[in-house]
């Protein structure tokens, strides 16, 4: 066992754990898109951003890809992390805006604008696919080719790979191919569906759900007020 | 020679070689690296060795063929050993001279030498050629010692004597010990103390180590490691050796670009002969060590350089960077320990233990030791490789080692550590170059690439530049890079194009900090430098183009159009007027030229050409000779009597306007208002109209009757000049509202001389030169001595200069001015013709004491300068030098240091700046007071005759819309003609015989004693086939391409 400083809290992990495994273990939510529990940390989302020190200068680092070691300083929830990791999200939607995974993580993370040109992509090069074909089923039929701007996933020379056994894996996979919520779709790119619930025992309906008591929207409309007026 | 068993055979081998004959002999040294070859270095040597055979002197005479002398603006270039004699820009017909004369004869070849552009005089030495003298060329220098494909010359000159020494005194723990002392960092920019690096490696776990030469160069305008390998490959082995053996390695591999084929050569001949000697192999030089070094071919990726990209390269995996840790000293290549320095650290290593840490901490500054290679490149004199101290000021490397900026322009930013550095500007050219201080400015030592730009160049464009490299070079895989820098590269590309918003402004800069923090390796972590630097530094570009629609440096296309118009600041659509010359259409293009001037005949003679110091046909050549083009049209249209047109007349609006002064801004404001209808007053101090135009301009730049032509149809267009009145004495502003003006413009200009602030400059014999120019220019009598001098270096200096030196009973006229020829604010060519009229120019020199005697004036006390560093206007500061005091015997001296505005007859009201001149609003020129304008030289200090009519033109504008109860808010729009016209095709013949024309002038002689005009004027002929050399950049743009119909 070593010990790390998660936040500010002297905690044990095993030797071998990322960072990433830590803050799992201690409930600390850190967002990831390129990660799966079944496959070798890429580092390649950057969602997963947390601070390590120690150092005058704390500098910003993957959590999935960095080993935790002894006396190590980790902090996962300061203000340059949650701004730069809202600046990647909406980069991510602005490439990518009809993924539910990537919506739901703007939502999530209070993303509620997005300053770039939407690009409409249907990847974001998370890796994810390219890892799973690999290493869970064994086939090695897609990878990455080219680079910078130009990058992109496909098979080599861009056909039918014979090692594919068209397993599927790689679209099970994908959080770029899930499509987000039906309905009407809000104008711009960005969802935030998810932010603008409304509640139904309002008003009208005072007593239908309080069987609940108490209910949970009702709780989430007192935890929303409660936001605005810290705001 | 077979393999060397023991360090004595090294020794008793190195003896023999030193002893014999053929290197006692004269040697014929000529750089044959990449950059000589590009320029035919190779012919060059084919021509020595047929010559050296023609003459039957192998034995008397060596030719070494060697790497790059590092001086790569000169290329090809020979030094002759032992004298040291440097011939530069060689072609293969020389070589029969140099061996003739030079070689036979011992006689200097004066043609072939270099030539101090400073002092004008050619150097015979290599030794005292400004660009080598101030350079430490420790690691460099060696090169032209050596033939890179020569084991024996490398050992002639003390090579691999660093590896013995190692070898026979120190355990490895020393060697690393001695490389700490010494204080070595990293060259490959990150600047990691290798003595520590090493150290880490050697105490990683594991049987198997490597080490790693990282040649993988590939940042724009670096070769210095190219430059090593070529020239002196022998050195990185050596100290690869001692790196194997401090570390404990078996293995190294030097990681070289595949796009370096003669460095991958020389390295691949060099390792087979260090082979054949025994210092790689089993059992190095008997001692049991066994090392080897193979070649790892990159095939080009940017991102290769990086270490852990560059691990998985060699291991034939995808050149794609990972988080460290673990670092490279745990788990590198094969998930070995692994160490990787920079060609230039390897190199550094034999010196340090050849010379010991001690010696070698003394170079350099403050915690960063020795030297470094830098490559000086862009828009500098003196292109090459330098090898200077840590520490050295920026400036020094510029100015004194690198000659300083091409074709007199003014510097403006020099960009460091390659496409990740960032630009850093003149105020900061006194900074020590090292690690450090480099950080802290925002910028890096990377490679040391070091790109100089000067006044054309535009900042934007540098970071769209350098946004479109990384976006292109960065590996992709973390979405922070790849995303980032072509989102940034993407904003960047909007504001250069005009589409930019003050939003988008902030999004870069959140964006690029983003890119810096969340990437995962240092090419991420970087790439914002260039951007984040340029906002530091030049946010005023980045707001021009996107508020003002306008670029400084004329670069950004989808703005400027072409540079001509973009650069005139009245808007003069330069290539329609030329394009209609080059159909012979010069009414038409008088036309154009009216539209936006109505002073073209003035401005035909004596406007600065902006337009020609942006045109592109002056990037390699000449510039259009524009404002001869318009004279010619101008001269056209006054022999025909071609009056204005006056078609755009509103009908009159009952409103008055009064106009104070009645310069090229009154004069141009009191214009464009009639044009508009308004009923315009100009009321004018002097019993002349035209301001500066008639009292400072002399008569031989701008003669009375072309003045007079344009002010006449000036006054065709209505408006009223009352001469002889002085506001403030005659009539008050408020007698001017009280009258019924509604609106008034002062345009009063900068009239009065500045002092020199010593004593006795008030007695009589010391004139202004404001007053004497006046004078003069109204005919008043003026009485001089046969002796003149004048003080300053701006145009009124050159002008009175050029004056007095026509005046009756002037015998000599000098001038002194405090700095060089080249800071000199007058125009060149008047400049020049002054020195053709025999005008003395005393430059550095100024003046300390006026003489006098019994209260009569005799002279003035002068004292030398010298230039020293940068001042906050980026230009070097004039030191002076003690004891260098001087007296020159006058009988008059003119003060011409500059020109303020008399700003006396000013009510307290209205707002003044500390530079005595009135504080406009400079989008509208309203001052603080309502219903009052400002502009010309009253608010800029003295300043051109066109930016005067700018100002004219612009507060027309602003007074009609006050007038007119609009809101004064100006809107901005890119820069483009009126019209599109299809370029001509030029023949065979006229492209190999376009050349600027140089405009015939009145011989001095004929010119000297009397005011007529020298400038002659263009013919038809030489108008129309200069006018067709125009290359029309207006067609360039998206907007011309489809008006011409051409994609």
């Amino acid at each position: 066992m070593i010990t790390i400083n998660l936040n500010g809290a002297d905690v044990q992990v095993e030797e071998g754990w990322t960072v990433l495994d830590a803050c799992k273990f201690y409930g600390i939510p850190v967002p990831t898109l390129c990660y799966n529990d079944g496959l070798t940390p890429y580092g390649a989302c950057r969602l997963c951003i947390v601070e390590v020190g120690p150092s005058e200068n704390f500098r910003i680092v993957s959590s999935c890809t960095y080993p935790a070691s002894e006396g190590l300083m980790v902090r996962t929830h300061t203000k340059r992390i949650i701004e730069t990791r809202k600046m990647l999200i909406e980069m991510l939607v602005s490439l990518c805006p009809q993924s539910k995974t990537i919506q739901d993580l703007a939502s999530k993370y209070e993303v509620t604008r997005v300053r770039f040109k939407p690009k409409y992509e249907d990847c974001v090069l998370c890796g994810l696919c390219v890892r799973m074909c690999a290493e869970q089923m064994d086939a090695k039929a897609i990878g990455f080719v080219n680079r910078g701007a130009d990058r992109k996933i496909t098979t080599p020379f861009d056909i039918k790979s014979e090692v594919c056994r068209t397993c599927g894996g790689c679209i099970y996979i994908c959080p770029a191919c899930q499509l987000r919520c039906q309905g009407p779709e809000p104008p711009g790119v960005l969802c935030n569906s998810c932010l603008n619930i409304s509640y139904p025992c309002v008003d009208v309906h005072n007593n239908v759900m309080c069987y609940m008591d108490p209910c949970g929207a009702c709780l989430l409309k007192e935890a929303d007020e409660k936001r605005k007026e810290s705001k | 020679m077979g393999r060397l068993k023991s360090i004595w055979e090294v020794k008793d081998l190195r003896e023999k070689l030193e002893r014999e004959p053929s290197r006692k002999l004269p040697c014929i040294v000529v750089s044959n690296g990449t950059c000589g070859q590009a320029r035919g270095s190779a012919k060059v040597v084919k021509a020595f060795q047929t010559k050296i055979k023609r003459h039957n002197l192998q034995n008397k005479v060596m030719i070494r063929i060697t790497g790059c002398h590092g001086f790569c603006e000169v290329e090809p270039n020979i030094i002759i050993q032992p004298e040291g004699i440097f011939y530069q820009k060689l072609k293969p017909e020389d070589a029969e001279e140099i061996v003739g004369k030079t070689v036979l004869n011992d006689k200097i070849i004066d043609r072939l030498l270099w030539q101090d552009p400073e002092s004008g005089k050619k150097v015979v030495y290599e030794k005292d050629i400004s660009f080598f003298k101030k350079q430490n060329r420790l690691i460099s220098g060696n090169s032209r010692f050596v033939d890179p494909t020569s084991i024996d010359d490398y050992m002639a000159i003390g090579g691999y004597s660093a590896l013995c020494k190692v070898i026979s005194d120190f355990s490895s723990q020393e060697v690393i010990n001695e490389i700490k002392n010494a204080g070595l960092r990293g060259r490959g920019g990150a600047g990691f103390p290798t003595g520590i690096k090493w150290e880490l490696c050697r105490k990683a776990k594991g049987d198997i180590k490597y080490i790693i030469c990282n040649a993988d160069e590939g940042d724009p305008g670096a070769y210095m490691d190219r430059s090593l390998l070529e020239g002196n490959p022998h050195s990185v082995i050596e100290g690869m050796i001692i790196g194997a053996y401090a570390i404990g390695a078996n293995e190294g591999i030097v990681y070289v670009r595949n796009e370096y084929p003669l460095a991958v050569k020389n390295v691949g001949i060099a390792i087979e002969q260090a082979r054949k000697y025994g210092f790689l192999g089993e059992d190095i030089l008997g001692t049991g060590f066994s090392f080897d070094i193979k070649i790892a071919k990159g095939a080009g990726a940017f991102v290769c350089g990086e270490e852990t990209a560059l691990i998985a390269s060699i291991e034939g995996r995808r050149g794609e960077p990972r988080q460290r840790p673990p670092f490279p000293a745990q788990k590198g290549l094969w998930r070995k320990p692994t160490n990787i320095n920079n060609v230039e650290s390897w190199a550094n290593v034999p010196f340090i233990i050849q010379k010991g840490a001690k010696w070698y901490s003394k170079i350099g500054s403050n915690g960063c030791k020795g030297t470094k290679i830098f490559s000086l490149v862009g828009k500098i004199n003196n292109t090459g490789l330098v090898e200077v101290p840590m520490g050295m000021p920026l400036w020094e490397i510029i100015y004194d080692i690198g000659g300083g900026i091409p074709g007199g322009k003014k510097f403006k930013a020099v960009q460091t550590g390659g496409p990740s550095g960032g630009c850093i500007p003149t105020e900061l050219l006194n900074l020590p170059v090292d690690y450090e201080k480099l950080t802290e400015v925002g910028s890096i030592m990377g490679s040391g690439g070091m790109i100089v730009m000067d006044e054309n160049t535009c900042m934007v464009d540098i970071a769209k530049y350098f946004l479109n490299f990384l976006k292109d070079e960065s590996c992709g895989k973390c979405l922070a890079c790849r995303e980032g820098i072509d989102r940034m590269f993407e904003i960047v590309t909007d504001i250069s194009e005009g589409r930019g918003t003050l939003e988008q402004l902030d999004l870069l800069e959140e964006l690029a900090r983003v890119v810096k923090d969340a990437s995962m390796c240092g090419l991420g972590q970087t790439a914002s430098n260039p951007v984040l630097s340029t906002l530091t530094y030049f946010r005023d570009e980045y707001l021009a183009h996107i508020k003002y629609k306008r670029c400084e440096a004329a670069v950004c296309k989808e703005i400027i159009s072409s540079p001509c118009q973009h650069t005139c600041p009245i808007d003069t659509e330069a290539p329609v007027y030329i394009s209609y010359i080059a159909k012979k259409e010069f009414t038409k293009a008088l036309e154009v030229i009216r539209k936006d001037n109505p002073l073209p005949s003035v401005c035909s003679r004596v406007c600065h050409h902006p337009c020609e110091s942006k045109c592109q046909s002056g990037e390699e050549g000449e510039p259009i000779a524009i404002r001869s083009l318009k004279r010619f049209v101008s001269d056209y249209g006054i022999k025909n009597q071609k009056a204005a047109s006056r078609k755009q007349k509103r009908p009159t609006i009952q409103k008055k306007v009064a106009i104070v002064g009645s310069g090229p801004a009154g004069l141009t404001a009191g214009y464009y208002l009639a044009q508009k209808g308004y009923l315009v007053t100009i009321f004018e101090a002097l019993p002349v109209v035209g301001g500066m135009l008639s009292v400072a301009i002399p008569e031989y730049r701008l003669p009375r009757e072309i003045l007079n032509f344009d002010i006449e149809n000036i006054k065709d267009s209505g408006i009223t000049i009352k001469t002889n009145v002085k506001i403030g004495k005659d009539l008050s502003i408020n007698d001017l509202f009280k009258k019924g003006y509604k609106a008034i413009f002062i345009a009063t200009g900068a009239h009065k001389s500045l002092k020199l602030g010593i004593s006795d400059e008030n007695i009589s014999d010391v004139i202004p030169s404001m007053k004497f120019l006046t004078r003069v220019n109204l005919g008043k009598t003026v009485k001089i001595g046969k002796r003149v001098g004048v003080i300053g270096g701006g145009n009124s200096a050159v002008d009175a200069a050029r004056v007095a030196n026509r005046m009756e009973g002037c015998d000599r006229v000098t001038i002194m001015y405090r700095r060089t020829r080249l800071e000199m604010p007058a125009f060149k060519e008047e400049v020049d013709a002054a020195i053709e009229e025999g005008i003395d120019i005393h430059f550095l020199s100024a003046p300390v004491r006026i003489l006098t005697e019994n209260g009569k004036f005799k002279g003035v006390e002068c004292i030398r300068m010298k230039l020293g560093d940068i001042d906050k206007s980026g230009r070097r500061r004039p030191v002076p030098i003690e004891g260098s005091e001087f007296t020159i015997k006058l009988d008059n001296l003119i003060v011409a240091i500059g020109e303020k505005p008399d700003l006396s007859f000013l009510s307290k009201d209205i707002e003044i700046s500390k530079w005595n001149t009135i504080v406009v609003d400079p989008e509208t020129l309203s001052t603080n007071r309502e219903r009052i304008f400002a502009g010309g030289d009253v608010v800029t200090g003295s300043n051109t005759v066109v930016d005067a009519i700018a100002s004219g033109k612009l507060v027309a504008e602003s007074i009609d819309k006050y007038l007119r109860g609009e809101s004064l808010a100006r809107e901005y729009k890119v820069t483009r003609p009126s019209i599109y016209i299809e370029p001509g095709e030029l023949t065979e013949k006229e492209i190999a015989e376009a050349k600027r024309p140089k405009m015939p002038c009145l011989k001095v002689e004929r010119r000297v004693n009397n005011f007529k005009e020298i400038e002659l004027g263009f013919t038809q002929k030489m108008t129309v086939k200069e006018a067709r050399r125009c290359l029309r950049c207006d067609l360039e743009t998206e907007d011309g391409k489809k008006a011409v119909g051409r994609e």
